[in-house]
């Protein structure tokens, strides 16, 4: 009798151990799945976001195309669905002998640094891409 | 004999307890385990249905690509677009883009060359918007897309805007 209940008492303990080594298991498998879907959307997020980036540039392209006064003095933000897109122009310096772009230099007017970019929120985070290009003024 | 029918007793008592805390504890982990495979089969359906989906993208690139070669729009209306553009030879050509029912067809000189989406995906919506500037021509596009699995409906909005490179 004695060994008996030992022998229980053993199996108990036995039980309870592979049982938490499962349950440990499928905690970290579930958590792999949520992470995997998590990653997904945040890829299609990724490419959606990418599209709003070109349609930054080619924005900035058409306002260029219609008035360089309005490219000078760009600095906009808009919502769309869970995007938040921004879109400024900074003021470009160019070297005096060589003209190429330095940060030093003279400032050139015809010139802008434009930089576009696209945040979201994913899981508690924000998410930021950035786009930046040169636009000049090539119709004076 | 006494003895051994209180050993017995003894040892039933101690069984029926056991056995009732191993029956919860196998009801607790199963229900976990099955809830568990549940949440997997979720994750897996939506990872496959979200792969799909970012062809909506793909649709969206096509799209952006042929509006940057062409060179003026013949027609255009809410889902439907025709471009003048150039063929590899320098030939003219027309390329329509056209939402029908749930697809979105490209039609190269008038003749149907396919759909731009899988059969998996359902173009809710297709909008092009011309822009005129000063010096020429641009498109704005929204494309829905939703997959044909999706419980829930979720649509899935791509937007883009395109200038015209030939127009200039």
């Amino acid at each position: 009798m004695k060994k008996n209940s030992k022998n229980n008492g053993f199996m108990a303990v036995e039980i309870l151990i592979a049982v938490s080594i499962i349950a440990v298991s499928i905690l970290a498998a579930m958590a792999v799945a949520q992470k995997a879907v998590s990653v997904s959307r945040q890829a299609f997020h990724a490419t959606q976001a990418g599209f709003l980036l070109e349609e930054g540039a080619e924005n900035t392209r058409i306002m260029r195309d219609d008035s360089w006064d309005s490219v000078t003095a760009l600095n906009s933000s808009e919502q769309i669905d869970i995007f938040t897109r921004t879109i400024v122009a900074s003021s470009v310096n160019r070297d005096n002998t060589s003209k190429d772009i330095s940060s030093a230099g003279i400032n050139d007017p015809g010139t802008k640094l434009i930089t576009v970019t696209v945040s979201w929120p994913e899981g508690g985070m924000t998410i930021s891409k950035t786009l930046q290009f040169y636009i000049m003024d090539i119709f004076l | 004999m006494i003895l051994i029918s209180k050993k017995n007793e003894k040892k039933n008592g101690y069984t029926v307890l056991e056995l009732l805390f191993y029956i919860s504890f196998f009801i607790v982990l199963s229900l976990v385990v099955i809830s568990t495979m549940i949440t997997m089969a979720r994750a897996f359906q939506e990872t496959a249905i979200q792969t799909e989906l970012i062809q909506g993208g793909n649709i969206m690139e096509r799209m952006s690509r042929e509006i940057r070669a062409a060179s003026d729009i013949n027609s255009i209306t809410a889902s439907d677009l025709v471009l003048q553009t150039k063929d590899q030879n320098g030939a003219n050509k027309t390329l329509e883009f056209l939402l029908s029912g749930s697809d979105v067809q490209l039609l190269e000189n008038n003749v149907l060359t396919g759909n731009l989406n899988t059969p998996n995906i359902i173009v809710t919506a297709l909008g092009f918007t011309q822009i005129t500037t000063v010096r020429g021509k641009a498109i704005r596009i929204l494309l829905t897309v939703k997959h044909k699995n999706n419980i829930s409906g979720n649509t899935q909005n791509f937007y883009n805007t395109i200038v015209l490179r030939g127009s200039y």
